[in-house]
């Protein structure tokens, strides 16, 4: 037999007569394929044709055409003639397969015996009499005369109903358990043992009342409820190919810190909802509100804007109105009385709007950070029916306009577009947007500033003679430079020089090393050389099997030594600048300068050491800039050759002057400068001068098309606009001719380095560059009234193929309105489904059971749940109490009913056959902890866990050395926490609950991960510490308390003193260093594996 | 109907929680579900870990070569590329292969793609044809291995799927189009469906490099996902030895204390099924720690069966390592080995430039193991309970793309199974003479499933699940033909 859907299963249960025609069972067999397959069009929800098969009276009834069953005759019967028509035309029901025979035999063999029904059945009701259309009522709380259970109209409620039927409930739990659970609940972090004592030691009667307010206050509320809801509001980082964003936004978790905070300050839930769905039209300008709307950007998908909308349209309506409308999208809803067209109104609200990332106070670059927003971005966008949802077939015809269900429209909404502030649709003109950017020109300007600096340096080092002159008319005294070594090698003299490895001799006033292969031959100072210093190297490399390296080390003493040095190796021929730490030696990339080195050519290396900084020059040509990363220290200064047959000419060592200028490495740290010659570089001073003008042209540009666009944007622009406009252009015409200029110097520069080959374009180049100066200086005369404006928003491409008019086009200075209309909809007090939803979501989270079993479908498939009553009650009283969810909460953990305890040792033996299922609340469900819980709670445990609340989601490469909570951590399909996922974490496609599966991987996550056992052992220190010395059998209490919230039993506590006895025998055995230690750690981790640790007792 | 109680009024997806999804054979789900309020739902057929008719073979090893093999240049020969390479589809006999009628089956995911798009002039085949076995079958000379086995091999021709892009490796796996969402993986139906043979072992494992989705439960559960596993003793599962210095010694003693602790619990919390499945599932962790690397670990296989698995090659061996591993887990009894094949975002079979380079290189790695396989098998009399499936996501152009690849081609394209109830030397189906549309007995991707789970003695359509429904697309039609 097929499935049957719930609902006729409920139907056949409420019959307790069952009838049958001959063999055959009306309510048991006919009826559920009737329900299945036809009721949805003959039925309470549509009577096609006049026509209605829920009852047997109904059938033989019939509609237009008369009865639908002949009854004794089913070959006279119009039902069975229709339902096994051959022609798809003539064949009833339209759509999906044809009944099967075996089902179109059943009914005939019930027509043929009579098509006997049951004379009291009822037909079904009508679908707007259902219980969750109908608005909610606040009905009279019982009055039970039970003390612990009159305080709270929970209580009550549930009291009375349990009473009806003669259940007992279990006793409260103890205290400390209750502790453990309302902090888990409330804060999703275990009480600390100072938090419990204090706890047990309070006496007065309202303690446990104002640990809930307390609890309600901590910020760590909105954290572990904010996690909730944004299961239910699928919440999920951004992922793509590369940087390529395909799916949900970058930053997304603007919207996580708005859900948080809100939560924390109690933002009523109707506003929220607002927000969420139209911050951009009721809170354009607050920045702080429009992170709200990442409840829609997250729907964001790059590819399909159907499957896009589809979603939005899915989950707005399960989250927030319980109703599954998403079955009406190719036909009309089965059970429930949504149309296809209702779908489709629903899809008009959303189809003007679009994403965008706006900027946020101190940062221009979106990849780094930005406000992922929604906006209305083609309010004329038609909407129109997909035909049986099919989006390449829309029908045309007829344009969609929005709304909302008929059956759910309590009265005509108007829609209203919002004309939009101008700081809205152009976030550039919010004076943090010219801060920023001028910030950037500044530094700009600084960077600029300091290549020029450098760039004359190195003029100035390749002049050598007018470079010291100057130097030496700056401090107005001749140089005289402290002599520290010269050695022109007239001998090899053993006075001046230590002689080490190699084959060193003289001949004449040559010396000369011969020793070749892989190791180093040197010559070492007998004396310290002075820190600062300058050393000039004469010599010729002749000769060596492969690396054939010669230069200089310094700071030369035990293990440490700088390096530079010369290498012939080819290919690869290079500088080097080269350092120590520890017993490597470090090659770093921007140490080095790639540049011919030949053999039997003489060279002339000079070295400048000032602090960190090395300047190397060959023959006169400042190669080289770098920046040692280690500290310097005392040392002697090496000759060195490395592979090298060497001649070395002279070397002079001197104290370098504090008035010779270094050359400092290039800004960005990367690149080494190039070799230059003196008028390559005058040529770069060139073009650094005018790349320094440009950059100091900016800021007046930024200025000035900033005041303009303000004061454009303004209701009634100012007088002076026409000014403020003509300044704008004049900034704009002077950046344009200073960046002519630039161009003009780096084509300047380009020739003079150009090859033989590219000359001619180069040429070329230049002379374009020089025309295109003359125009700008034409155009500044004449300034005109156009200027570029600042921009401080980004588009999310609407699809692969947009291009860059339509993303970078201005933003409409309209909203639709339509989701504002929406929202409020859902969101008013005269909705029957949006404050019962919520309070079931979080009576679901709070007891571990929901009061209405399928949490985002409350339509007709939904029967009345058992609290009916309460449920209503509390969505009224949620409503007429703004909204506040603190409230609901404090008013459910408050209650008898929050405080049973979950164990049924104690239960009364009736209660428990009667109400296995615990439906009517006389015990509390455990609950198995949250992924999160589990590791929050380990890191809280530890008393490791960071609180810092908010800000951007944790990298996934660094989630292992984060102790922040993990909510924080990234959470999109393609990075889940490994630790987290072995937990049920949440579905970022749809979660609105977790599941809670038992599976030997969390087994293996909770005993082998390296977070459980570093943490564990930083638990067992904590104890150990706190206790101070303490047997065994008080540190297995203390541990119990700590972890399990409960003191052990005899039979526990010797099962773990044993344990520890037998981890110390076996540790000592294996001569570990610390076996009581360990044994105590070991306890504590298998504590934190025990049933009752992840469970929420 | 369900052997539960009908009293429950809702569905649940609690049903989860789960024996047999954990495979705790005996223990009967009822008993599992009542009493802790976990309610079943009365219109779930909940599996019970049996199969629900005769079953013809009872594992399966899953390879899947990630990327797209080239249908045409593996089972299924076109010589007609070669003649009239060069020349545009147009020009051909068989221009109407792009009626445009016939290409709209495919939902194209990436508008405007550099990928998946017609491609006309007709590339050569870059590789010979053998004849095989006394079947005949035509296998190309990239795969002479697997050709050896023809006759123990039925060869589906026909395969055809609606995804262009690479998403249609999800879809191969779970039978839906990515831009319907995520769906349960056939891995983790068969692994739902059937619970375990073996107590020790995790019954549904995953080697090798995977596609981004890597959950294969979905609405079934994390229970029902795959367990990747690595051919390393020292590290073949998540969490599978401690992470810190923890002697086995000290490991056994807690896992000990947990069990007595646990079950002294019991008294205080009697009738609480969560944690009588918790205390399973910690026996069956600290069985698996040991059993999973025991069967990984390849000491007492012979230098002969090494060899047939192409150990002494560094090209073959370590996707050798991996088939052999999965033969050890079969001989233990577990029911879904899925081992992927060829590294990379897209997939290494994905060769949209230089095919006879990739081609040559991915087919010498898996060929030689692969024929192992089935010979290891079959003389040690498992293959007639074992199938094993070789598939792709979709094939290759017929045209030529970047002048000597192929784009990706949802159309038509091959795979093959073989073992249990499976007919061996069939070539089933057909595309038209330039492999461009499964002409003959066309087959949709969930076909396959149907086929596994027919054999494997599951009726799909039993193990529904309220709330998910399937579609009937979702459950395939089981390819009649191939099957003995």
């Amino acid at each position: 037999m097929r499935h049957l859907p719930l609902a006729s299963l409920l139907l056949l249960l409420s019959f307790a007569i069952s009838v049958s025609a001959a063999d055959v069972d009306y309510l048991r067999e006919v009826k559920p394929i009737l329900h299945e397959r036809c009721f949805a069009c003959h039925g309470a929800l549509k009577q096609e044709a006049g026509l209605r098969l829920d009852t047997g009276t109904l059938i033989r009834q019939g509609g237009d055409s008369g009865g639908a069953i002949e009854p004794g005759k089913s070959s006279e019967s119009l039902l069975v003639e229709r339902v096994a028509a051959e022609s798809e035309d003539e064949r009833m029901p339209p759509e999906g397969k044809p009944l099967t025979p075996d089902e179109i035999e059943l009914l005939k063999r019930w027509i043929d015996g009579g098509a006997i029904s049951p004379t009291d059945e009822r037909p079904d009701e009508d679908p707007r009499q259902h219980w969750a259309f109908q608005l909610p009522t606040q009905g009279d709380v019982p009055q039970p005369r039970d003390p612990p259970w009159s305080h709270n109209s929970v209580d009550a409620f549930i009291a009375a109903q349990r009473k009806a039927r003669n259940l007992k409930p279990v006793p409260s739990v103890d205290r400390q358990l209750l502790l453990r659970r309302v902090y888990l609940d409330l804060v999703g972090l275990p009480p600390t043992r100072s938090q419990v004592q204090a706890f047990l030691d309070d006496t007065h009667d309202d303690a446990y009342e104002r640990v809930v307010d307390e609890l309600l206050e901590s910020p760590h509320y909105g954290e572990r409820w904010g996690r909730h809801w944004m299961d239910v509001w699928r919440y999920s980082d951004w992922f793509g190919l590369g940087a390529q964003l395909r799916y949900s936004q970058k930053h997304i978790w603007h919207w996580r810190d708005w859900i948080v905070e809100s939560l924390n300050e109690d933002k009523g839930y109707d506003r929220m909802i607002v927000e969420m769905l139209a911050a951009d039209e009721v809170a354009p300008t607050d920045r702080d509100a429009l992170r709200a709307t990442g409840f829609l950007a997250r729907n964001y998908f790059l590819f399909n804007r159907t499957t896009w909308l589809d979603e939005t349209i899915e989950h707005t309506s399960q989250a927030f109105l319980g109703l599954t409308i998403n079955c009406a999208k190719c036909h009309d809803h089965k059970y429930d009385p949504i149309s296809q067209v209702d779908y489709y109104r629903m899809r008009a609200v959303f189809e003007p709007h679009q994403v965008r990332l706006d900027a946020v106070p101190g940062q221009t670059d979106f990849e780094k950070d930005g406000l992922p927003r929604v906006f209305d971005a083609h309010p004329e966008e038609p909407t129109y029916l997909h035909i049986r949802g099919d989006a390449a077939n829309p029908d045309k015809d007829r344009v969609i306009t929005p709304g909302v269900p008929a059956i759910l429209a309590a009265e005509e909404r108007n829609i209203k577009p919002v004309a939009l502030p101008p700081e809205s649709h152009n976030p550039a003109l919010q004076s943090f947007v010219l801060e920023d950017h001028l910030n950037i020109a500044k530094r700009a300007i600084a960077v600029a500033k300091q290549s020029l600096v450098q760039s004359r340096e190195v003029l100035a080092s390749l002049e050598p003679a007018s470079a010291a002159a100057a130097a030496s008319a700056e401090v107005g005294k001749p140089a005289k430079p402290n002599l520290f070594l010269r050695d022109d090698f007239k001998q090899l003299a053993a006075e001046q020089w230590e002689i080490g490895a190699g084959e060193w001799k003289v001949e004449g006033d040559i010396l000369i090393q011969t020793q070749i292969g892989a190791s180093r031959a040197y010559l070492r100072t007998r004396r310290d050389h002075p820190g600062d210093f300058q050393a000039t190297l004469k010599f010729t490399t002749t000769g060596g099997q492969q690396w054939r390296s010669v230069g200089l080390a310094f700071d030369v003493a035990g293990d440490h030594e700088k390096l530079v040095y010369l290498s012939a190796v080819s290919p690869g021929s290079k500088l080097q600048v080269s350092y120590k730490t520890g017993a490597n030696q470090n090659y770093p990339p921007n140490g080095k300068l790639d540049l011919p080195v030949s053999l039997d050519t003489p060279y002339e290396m000079s070295i400048r050491v000032r602090d960190r900084l090395v300047n190397v020059s060959l023959n006169g040509r400042h190669l080289l800039a770098y920046e040692l990363p280690v500290e310097r220290s005392v040392g002697r200064i090496d000759l060195v050759a490395f592979d090298a047959a060497a001649k070395f000419h002279s070397i002079e060592i001197i104290e370098l002057s504090p008035s010779v200028k270094l050359i400092q490495p290039a800004p960005d740290g990367s690149a080494p400068n190039k070799p230059m010659t003196i008028d390559q570089a005058k040529l770069a001073i060139a073009v650094t001068e005018r790349a320094l003008a440009a950059a100091e042209a900016r800021p007046a540009a930024l200025r000035t098309a900033h005041a303009a666009d303000v004061a454009k944007h303004q209701l009634t622009p100012p007088e002076n606009l026409p000014q403020l406009i003509h300044e704008a252009a004049v900034a704009a015409r002077s950046l344009e001719l200073a960046q002519a200029e630039q161009a003009v110097a780096s084509a300047q520069q380009l020739l003079a380095e150009a090859a033989e080959q590219t000359k001619a374009k180069a040429e070329q180049d230049l002379k374009t560059a020089q025309a295109n100066v003359e125009k700008a200086r034409a155009a500044r005369r004449q300034p005109g009234e156009s200027y570029t404006s600042l921009r401080a928003s980004l588009k999310a491409l609407e699809g692969p193929a947009e291009k860059d008019d339509s993303r970078f086009a201005p933003y409409p200075t309209t909203s639709t309105g339509r989701r504002t209309a929406f929202a409020r909809w859902i969101a008013d007090a005269k909705n029957p489904l949006t404050a019962r939803v919520a309070v079931n979501h979080i009576w679901t989270r709070h007891f571990g059971q929901p009061l209405v079993e399928s949490v985002t479908d409350f339509g007709r498939r939904a029967p009345k749940p058992s609290q009916h009553a309460l449920l209503d009650w509390l969505a009224v009283d949620f409503m007429a109490h703004d909204w506040s969810m603190k409230r609901l909460h404090r008013m459910m953990v408050t209650s008898q009913t929050y405080r049973l305890s979950t164990s049924v040792a104690e239960a009364d033996a009736s209660t428990r056959d009667s109400d296995p299922k615990n439906e009517y609340y006389w015990r509390r469900q455990p609950i198995r902890m949250e992924s999160q819980v589990v590791r929050d709670s380990l890191l809280q445990l530890a008393g490791v866990l960071d609180p810092t609340l908010g800000g951007p989601t944790i990298d996934p490469n660094k989630e292992d050395n984060t102790y922040r909570r993990s909510l924080y951590f990234t959470h999109s399909r393609d990075d889940q926490n490994k630790f987290l996922t072995m937990f049920d974490d949440a579905d970022i496609g749809r979660c609105y609950r977790r599941d809670e599966s038992i599976v030997p991987q969390q087994a293996l996550t909770l005993a082998n991960s390296k977070l459980s056992l570093t943490l564990a052992r930083k638990m067992a220190e904590k104890l150990e510490n706190e206790l101070g010395q303490a047997s065994d059998e008080q540190f297995v209490a203390e541990a119990f308390r700590m972890i399990l919230a409960t003191a052990p039993t005899t039979d526990e506590s010797s099962a773990c003193v044993d344990a520890m006895q037998q981890t110390r025998d076996i540790l000592t055995k294996a001569r570990h260093a610390q076996p009581e230690t360990r044994s105590r750690a070991d306890l504590v981790h298998a504590l934190l594996n025990h049933n009752d640790f992840v469970t929420i007792r | 109907m369900s052997k539960l109680s009908p009293s429950s009024p809702s569905p649940s997806r609690r049903c989860f929680l789960s024996g047999a999804g954990l495979g705790f054979a005996g223990l009967a789900m009822s008993a599992m579900l009542q009493g802790d309020g976990f309610g079943a739902s009365v219109a779930q057929q909940l599996p019970d870990g049996e199969p629900h008719f005769t079953p013809k073979a009872r594992s399966v090893i899953w390879l899947f070569m990630r990327g797209g093999v080239s249908h045409m240049e593996s089972f299924d020969h076109k010589p007609m590329l070669t003649n009239y390479a060069g020349k545009t589809i147009n020009e051909t006999p068989w221009s109407d292969v792009q009626d445009p009628e016939r290409l709209k089956k495919v939902r194209v995911v990436v508008v405007n793609d550099a990928n998946g798009q017609q491609r006309n002039e007709l590339y050569p085949l870059q590789i010979g044809f053998q004849k095989h076995g006394q079947s005949g079958i035509e296998v190309s000379d990239w795969f002479p291995h697997i050709g050896s086995c023809a006759d123990d091999i039925a060869f589906v021709r026909s395969m055809w799927t609606t995804d262009d892009n690479h998403g249609a490796q999800v879809q191969f796996h779970s039978g839906r189009h990515m831009l319907d969402g995520r769906f349960p993986t056939i891995g983790a139906w068969v692994k739902y469906g059937l619970g375990t043979l073996n107590d020790n072992l995790p019954q549904f494992i995953t080697m090798g490099p995977r596609f981004f989705d890597t959950r294969d439960g979905h609405y079934l559960g994390p229970a029902n996902d795959a367990v990747p596993l690595k051919v390393d003793p020292n590290d073949p599962l998540p969490y599978a030895k401690p992470e810190l210095d923890l002697s086995h010694d000290e490991q056994k003693i807690e896992f000990d204390l947990i069990n007595r602790l646990n079950r002294l619990n019991e008294a205080k919390y009697p009738d609480d099924e969560a944690m009588r499945a918790r205390i399973k599932s910690y026996e069956l962790a600290f069985r698996m720690q040991a059993a999973v690397p025991n069967v990984i670990s390849f000491d007492d296989e012979t230098q002969g069966t090494q060899d047939l698995y192409g150990f002494d090659d560094a090209k073959t061996k370590p996707f050798g390592m991996q088939l052999l591993a999965a033969r050890r887990f079969v001989e233990k009894g577990v029911r879904f080995i899925q081992i992927m094949h060829g590294d990379g975002a897209a997939g290494a079979w994905d060769a949209h430039s230089n095919l006879k380079t990739n081609h040559t290189g991915l087919a010498a790695q898996v060929d030689k193991p692969i024929a192992g396989l089935l010979i290891d098998l079959k003389q040690r009399g498992l293959l007639n309970e074992t199938i094993v499936v070789f598939a792709t996501e979709f094939g290759r152009t017929p045209g030529s793309q970047s002048g000597n690849g192929r784009d990706h081609h949802p159309y038509g394209f091959s795979i093959w199974m073989a073992g249990g109830g499976l007919k061996g030397g069939i070539a089933h189906g057909a595309t038209d003479e330039i492999g461009f549309h499964a002409d003959e007995h066309p087959h949709y991707v969930t076909d396959v499933h149907a086929t596994i789970m027919q054999l494997l003695g599951l009726d799909a359509r039993r193990l529904e699940v309220p709330g998910h429904k399937r579609l009937e697309i979702d459950f395939g039609q089981p390819i009649e033909q191939i099957i003995a």
